[in-house]
């Protein structure tokens, strides 16, 4: 049986999604559109994940309550859910931030270490 | 506030999914529709817009899977997920009709017989009592040491002036009451009628807390001797006598020829503590005063305990109050005979204890017929799984998680139980109308124990508690029938199962069988544990059917009348004129008088001392049961006259007085004499004083059960000892009910405005007593019945599969010389082994689980050898015929037929 790939969904990968969008909605409250737009835009085009699975992501941030969102309507006059970062939400990304800088300066560390 | 938005998200999902896929669909497509018009403008013309449309999915991703993550994610994953199993569960079902039907209808019998069973238990031994706070309830009663030859006994009403003595003396019950049934004759308009009544204390309702529903409660004032007489109804007899009009408060009732003044109706459904008062009066109010004697006990006591008081602290302090009680009222002949006291909680006298017993005995029987139908249902649940083996490891092999595929087969099974719970509750409807319609109270009463009437079986219904138990019952085997199977089919064996292409039998296979084997046995055992029991019962029920109490009940009307307007002393001479009037009806042939029909459970009882003997010590006179009779009463009852002559005309008052002793009596008293002659005195009917002589020597009858040996009786006769208690037996030629109309207007001509009541022909009474034992005879044996068919069925099943699954094997025996009978006996071979298994260990349980049976056998043993031959070889028999099938089945099997099969 040929093995089909691994979708890229492990949990750093996860995490790493939901930190960015996080940071993101610190900006303003966005669509789901745009704010794939500004991660890509900001890591240069670095993350190439599918956009879609930018959306069970935003699921987990509200269930966590981390995020809310709300329907209103775009600038070119259709509707759409615009997401909001709560101040838990606030909290959680500077615990994630402060985490994820541990882990690049021991990456660091190690690698020149080497 | 986090959580708040996270539950309001969470609740919003959950609450309007439709909602919820709609404005992901939404918010989906508005982001697909940016993206491709993103793109087309990128391109400036070089790209068309449907290739842009294209490009914007691809770089989003597979929408469907998307749409399930989200979904996933936002919670609503296991709905998701159940639908998709009950969709391929109905599937499933659909594809295979007999399989659900034959499982489904297995689990409805087993849920719907639990559940009637459970109802019945449920009303009769749990269900809270129907008064305030009834676990703060007691009842109280006098105890009594060993006398004239029977136990000591702990149950015993009391006399007034007794719960007189103790009333005043204990600080343990807030309120303390008592009620004493008794017959009352109402007479009005619409005629008189005999109903039952209750005596009671003034304080007897609220001691209950319960409230008349109409009107007022009796006042301490209405509580005395010489007090306006006052009357309470039963809602029934309000509706009955008075159409339910309130204006009937405030009128007069005619009770036993007095007027008294109606105070208030009961709430409904509400008959006192015996069950079926229709009227209650206060006990001080009456004329009689049989209560102002010490020694008349007849009063049962109730009593609510006081706040902070615990039932324990309240049984030792009433034992303590019994010597207070018996201080005050010594035993006036027997001067160290010392009675006490014993309080219980109102609940534990609900039911009496033969219908708690056969009810728990009954109860665990369902519960094994409902064992046995889940190992059944299990066991198809294992061959179909065996059938499914390729599917279920391909679905493994691709990466379906083992949780999920024993969620999906535990689904199936749950559903299954679901459907199979539903119909149960039909049955179990028309189980619980069988059980509410019977009335074994005549039947019980027999047990003398002082029961609450207020339990009674037509109270029995399928009520919430009940559907509860089913429901709970329903999912509970589900997942009992359900969690082996789907545990052993998912076993990760993966790559057996794929690489062979056959059922043949491997390593997992053979695992699967021996469990399946085992289910098999366990099945067997079972039943035979449900067959001892049944064949037990009903060879005891068969010996009970086969005593011979003593009469002849065919063709017997019996009927009581009320005759309180006839004078004692001219009692004897119109007995004699109703008799002649009721042998002149057409059909009547004997007309006679008894005091107690048989089988009633018990009559009237004394004591008795031989004239021609030395005075025992007071307190060990032998005791003797009493009755009245006039020399008809054993020729319509068809008694046979042993030796000696039957009452004659000349046996009159002033003359010499004459008894008849029963045969028992006489082999007690006299053994190896002859008890003609012999000088008696019996303690009732002034015979006491006087010293009377024994004529002749009658049958036994048994007056008290079936399954009680009958008691040295003696008989007065009506003629000499004259007797307001009368029933009237009246052997007919032909139907006994024929000739009520006729004798009906004798008995008004004669005493008009006097009730006819008690009525019902005599095999109709011991018919009765009959009833409940074979009630519970026949509930286990049609279990047991049941629990065979099922036990069959499923050896059956699980040889018929082994058969099938060997095919190849049995082809190549058979290729290789092997006969028809060697094939025959391969395979019923598997049957008897299971027999085997299954008769031992089920004999080993049943020799243990019979011995609870041991109150309700009559003359039977419970380890009964001749009833364990007879089920052991039952049940050989029926395995045996389960296996001859396949067995056959298997000896035709062609062998190329096999080999190309295979």
């Amino acid at each position: 049986m040929a093995k089909v790939p691994e979708p890229p969904q492990n949990d750093l990968l996860k995490g790493t999604l939901d930190m960015l969008v996080l940071q993101s909605l610190t900006v303003q409250p966005m669509h789901g559109y745009a704010i794939a737009q500004h991660i890509e835009r900001l890591s240069g085009e670095v993350f190439t994940v599918e956009q879609g699975s930018l959306y069970p992501a935003l699921q987990r941030l509200q269930k966590q309550g981390w995020v809310t969102s709300r329907w209103g309507e775009s600038p070119t006059g259709r509707r759409a859910r615009y997401y909001t970062i709560t101040a838990a939400g606030r909290r959680q990304l500077g615990e994630k931030i402060s985490s994820f800088d541990r882990v690049l300066t021991a990456i660091a560390r190690v690698m020149d270490g080497g | 506030m986090s959580l708040v938005d996270a539950l309001w998200f969470r609740l919003r999902v959950l609450l309007r999914p439709g909602t919820y896929a709609r404005e992901l669909d939404e918010e989906f497509r508005f982001h697909l529709a940016l993206e491709a018009m993103q793109r087309e403008h990128g391109a400036r013309g070089a790209l068309s817009a449907a290739d842009a449309r294209f490009a914007a999915r691809r770089r989003f991703g597979n929408v469907t899977t998307l749409t399930e993550e989200s979904r996933q994610m936002a919670g609503l994953g296991f709905l998701d997920v159940a639908r998709q199993d009950v969709r391929f569960a109905l599937r499933s079902f659909r594809r295979t009709p007999g399989f659900t039907a034959v499982a489904a209808l297995t689990l409805a019998i087993g849920i719907g017989a639990n559940t009637a069973i459970f109802s019945a238990a449920y009303t009769l031994l749990l269900r809270p009592l129907p008064f305030a706070q009834p676990e703060r309830l007691m009842k109280v009663s006098l105890t009594t040491p060993p006398r004239y030859g029977e136990p000591a006994h702990d149950d015993r009403p009391w006399s007034y002036l007794k719960f007189t003595a103790f009333r005043d003396a204990q600080r343990i019950y807030s309120d303390v009451s008592y009620y004493t049934d008794a017959q009352a004759t109402v007479r009005g308009r619409d005629g008189a009628e005999r109903v039952a009544a209750e005596y009671t204390g003034a304080t007897y309702l609220r001691t209950l807390g319960v409230r008349p529903a109409l009107g007022r409660d009796f006042g301490a004032e209405e509580d005395r001797p010489g007090a306006p007489k006052v009357v309470l109804l039963s809602d029934a007899f309000w509706q009955r006598r008075f159409n339910a009009d309130p204006a009937a408060i405030g009128q007069a009732l005619n009770v036993n020829g007095e007027p008294r003044t109606i105070l208030g109706v009961l709430p409904p459904g509400f008959r006192g503590l015996s069950g079926q008062a229709e009227l209650l009066a206060p006990l001080l109010s009456q004329n009689e005063d049989w209560y102002k004697w010490p020694w008349s006990h007849g009063l049962t006591v109730v009593a609510r305990l006081a706040p902070g008081v615990t039932p324990a602290q309240a049984e030792a302090e009433v034992r303590r109050l019994g010597g207070v009680v018996d201080a005050a009222y010594p035993h006036p002949e027997i001067p160290d005979e010392h009675w006490g006291a014993a309080a219980r909680e109102l609940d534990a006298t609900r039911v009496a204890p033969v219908v708690r017993r056969s009810l728990l005995v009954l109860l665990g029987a369902v519960g094994l017929v409902l064992l046995i139908a889940c190992a059944n249902v299990a066991n198809l649940f294992l061959v179909r799984a065996a059938g499914r083996r390729r599917e279920i490891a391909v679905r493994l092999a691709v990466g379906a998680g083992r949780g999920r595929l024993v969620r999906q087969l535990l689904t199936e099974s749950v559903l299954l139980s679901v459907i199979g719970g539903l119909a149960g509750v039909v049955i179990a409807w028309g189980g619980v109308k069988a059980l509410a319609a019977l009335d074994p109270s005549t039947a019980l009463r027999v047990q003398r124990i002082d029961v609450l009437g207020a339990i009674t079986f037509d109270s029995i219904r399928l009520d919430l508690p009940a559907l509860a138990f089913a429901a709970a019952l329903t999912v509970a085997t589900g997942a009992l029938f359900g969690l082996a199977p789907a545990l052993l089919a998912t076993r990760p064996s993966l790559t057996g199962a794929l690489k062979d292409d056959g059922p043949r039998p491997r390593a997992g296979g053979a695992r699967g069988l021996s469990g399946r084997t085992a289910l098999a046995a366990l099945e067997v055992a079972l039943a035979l544990v449900l067959l001892a029991g049944s064949g037990l019962m009903l060879r005891s029920l068969g010996k009970l059917l086969a005593v011979n109490p003593g009469f002849d009940a065919e063709r017997v009307l019996t009927l009581r009348f009320g005759a309180d307007g006839v004078g004692r002393d001219s009692l004897p001479r119109f007995y004699d004129q109703l008799l002649a009037r009721l042998e002149a009806v057409p059909g009547v042939r004997t007309a006679a008088l008894g005091d107690c029909p048989p089988l009633n459970g018990g009559c009237n009882g004394t004591i008795l001392l031989r004239r021609d003997r030395p005075l025992p010590t007071p307190g060990t006179e032998p005791s003797v049961g009493i009755h009245w009779a006039t020399t008809q009463w054993f020729q319509a009852l068809r008694v046979p006259l042993k030796s000696g002559r039957l009452f004659s005309s000349e046996d009159r008052e002033g003359g010499r007085k004459v008894l008849l002793v029963s045969e028992t009596a006489a082999r007690r008293f006299w053994p190896n004499e002859d008890p003609i002659g012999r000088p008696l005195s019996v303690g009732q009917g002034g015979f006491w004083e006087d010293t009377a002589y024994v004529i002749g020597v009658v049958g036994d009858v048994r007056f008290g059960t079936l399954d009680s040996l009958p008691d040295a009786d003696v008989y007065l006769s009506y003629a000499q000892s004259p007797n307001g208690r009368t029933m009237l037996f009246l052997r007919t030629d032909g139907d006994p009910l024929a000739v009520a109309p006729a004798v009906r207007r004798v008995l008004a001509e004669l005493l008009p405005e006097s009730p006819v009541y008690d009525m019902r022909t005599l095999a109709a009474r011991t018919a009765d007593a009959r009833a409940y034992a074979r009630f519970t005879a026949m509930l286990l044996a049609a279990f047991a019945g049941v629990a065979l068919l099922l036990a069959t069925v499923g050896v059956y099943g699980v040889i018929s599969f082994a058969v099938s699954q060997r095919t190849r094997e049995i082809g190549i025996r058979t290729a290789l010389g092997a006969t028809r009978g060697d094939v025959v006996r391969l395979v019923v071979g598997q049957g008897a082994g299971i027999a085997l298994l299954g008769g031992v260990a089920g004999v080993a349980a049943a020799l243990g689980a019979t011995r609870v049976l041991r109150s309700l056998l009559y003359d039977v043993a419970p380890s009964d050898p001749a009833t364990f031959a007879a089920i052991v070889a039952l049940l050989v028999v029926a395995v045996l015929a389960a296996s001859w099938l396949p067995a056959r089945r298997a000896a035709s099997i062609a062998p190329v037929e096999a080999l190309r099969e295979g």
